[in-house]
């Protein structure tokens, strides 16, 4: 679909926008709706949309496999090193009030961390997975 | 007046879900089952919980119908297997007619329904479900963690634990998936498509120890004692 | 909230909400897909668009109002742009459009000053 010029030109402004969107909800999600779940899939969403306008080939460049697996397990890694880094700083895993020098501060970078950890697997499970469905029935990819 | 919007939106909610199982053609059926993913979030807006409504919109609204189109445009948009009506007593074709099937979900369905009867009422705040953590949570998380969205808090700090376990539970999928896909097609090493087989490197490359794996790319068993060198080989 | 505001927004909501009925009854009743996504198109951009302006009313000049204008701009930018799409795949997915010499109207009916284009096939849909 990539002669349409309407499609390429609104795809070009709307993927930013999705991606902003994305960040957003991320870092807004401890003051309203919102956290590393919806962040994920809506980050995921932008780079379908690529994909759908301007084919698998050109997302795959833009976004490799290795990539796109890697942070598939690099935020359950970041999950689970946040509760490493607590178990390290004396506390039990995964709790966050020794992250800092204030239970409160630690406990927002824990939390942080931890949002990004869950949206960094979101996006990397969603895209993989669409990169497995639609590249069904094609030789070449 | 919300118990009209309740009520509505239920009865959309019946509605799409008798239509996605009665059509025939699928790409109308995932279309309404992405319709029938958005009158859930605005049930669960209407419930209060807007955390949920959002993921709710945009997993199953987004990301579900996409997948399930782009599995339509790999296996096709009509449905192979004729529908009979229940009514359909002389039937040309020997299909089953699923009868007890629906007499067997009927029965559950009323029992179910049934047992609501004693379940105490929505929102009541003697319930017992407000009684037991969700107290501590909504009062203590001020000024535990200080983040205004209680949501948050409970889920990433209070249950931490279970957001752990989610988000391994959402790589699995994706490992799952990557298994049961990849399983499909193969190319091996000299690039000649094999079906059917399954070679360890693509998977299971920077989880296994690559000392292990064979010439040709399948996992050999690791020596028996440590001493003891192997070339590399089929196993 | 002055009444002013009270009665602009809810002039705008009344009006955002008959033009999303009537975009849908317009979707049920209308003979083609191409017809259908008119009536989608309008109820996708002129009632969204209305019912936001009106709830702009509803919520003051606050940060609310920024983020429904963002909601609007960001809809009114991507509505037309996935009717077009839609419409596009529909056309070269084979869908006919419904001509309007398809339909037997008595010359009465007839609008003045058009004529129907004629067709090298069949034409029906």
């Amino acid at each position: 679909m990539s002669d349409q010029i309407i499609l390429r030109v609104a795809t070009k402004i709307i993927v930013p926008t999705i991606l902003l969107y994305a960040l957003y909800v991320q870092f807004h999600g401890d003051y309203g709706p919102g956290g590393g779940f919806q962040a994920g899939v809506i980050f995921s969403a932008a780079f379908i949309l690529y994909a759908l306008v301007f084919g698998l080939r050109r997302t795959h460049r833009v976004l490799p496999t290795w990539v796109v697996r890697g942070c598939a397990s690099a935020g359950v890694l970041l999950y689970g090193g946040v509760g490493l880094a607590s178990m390290v700083m004396g506390g039990a895993f995964l709790d966050y009030g020794v992250l800092a020098h204030d239970p409160k501060h630690g406990q927002h970078y824990g939390i942080l961390l931890v949002e990004l950890g869950v949206m960094i697997t979101v996006f990397g499970v969603m895209v993989t997975i669409f990169y497995f469905f639609a590249a069904r029935g094609r030789e070449d990819l | 007046m919300g118990v009209l919007v309740d009520f509505a939106l239920l009865a959309f909610l019946a509605t799409t879900a008798i239509a996605v199982v009665r059509t025939t053609n699928l790409f109308a059926a995932v279309m309404l089952a992405g319709i029938y993913s958005l009158l859930t979030a605005g049930l669960f807006t209407v419930m209060d919980a807007v955390d949920v409504a959002f993921t709710e919109a945009a997993v199953g609204a987004g990301i579900s119908t996409v997948l399930m189109l782009a599995t339509l445009a790999f296996v096709g948009s009509r449905v192979k297997t004729p529908q009979l009506r229940i009514t359909d007593i002389s039937a040309k074709v020997p299909v089953r007619r699923p009868v007890f099937p629906l007499v067997v979900v009927l029965v559950t369905g009323a029992i179910l329904i049934w047992g609501t009867g004693d379940m105490p009422a929505y929102g009541d705040p003697a319930n017992p479900i407000h009684h037991h953590v969700a107290p501590r949570y909504l009062e203590e998380s001020e000024h535990e963690i200080g983040v205004p969205n209680v949501v948050t808090s409970v889920l990433a700090s209070y249950r931490g634990f279970d957001t752990f376990g989610e988000t391994t539970v959402v790589f699995t999928a994706a490992v799952g998936v990557m298994i049961l896909l990849s399983a499909m097609r193969r190319k091996d090493r000299f690039g000649e498509e094999r079906w059917g087989e399954e070679s360890v490197p693509d998977l299971f490359r920077g989880f296994a120890p690559t000392f292990w794996l064979g010439q040709d790319g399948r996992m050999r068993a690791p020596p028996s004692q440590p001493g003891e060198e192997d070339e590399g080989g089929t196993p | 909230m002055s009444t002013v505001a009270d009665v602009l927004s809810w002039g705008f909501l009344l009006t955002g909400s008959f033009f999303v009925i009537s975009g849908g009854i317009g979707v049920i009743r209308m003979p083609d897909l191409f017809t259908r996504l008119h009536c989608s198109g309008v109820t996708d951009t002129g009632g969204a668009g209305l019912v936001l302006v009106g709830l702009m009313f509803q919520g003051g000049l606050s940060l609310v109002t920024l983020k429904l204008l963002f909601i609007l701009g960001f809809l009114w930018f991507s509505s037309p742009v996935s009717t077009y799409a839609l419409a596009r795949a529909a056309l070269a997915g084979g869908e006919e459009p419904f001509w309007a010499e398809d339909l037997d109207l008595p010359p009465s009916a007839r609008i003045p000053g058009f004529s129907p284009r004629p067709v090298p096939g069949e034409g029906e849909e």
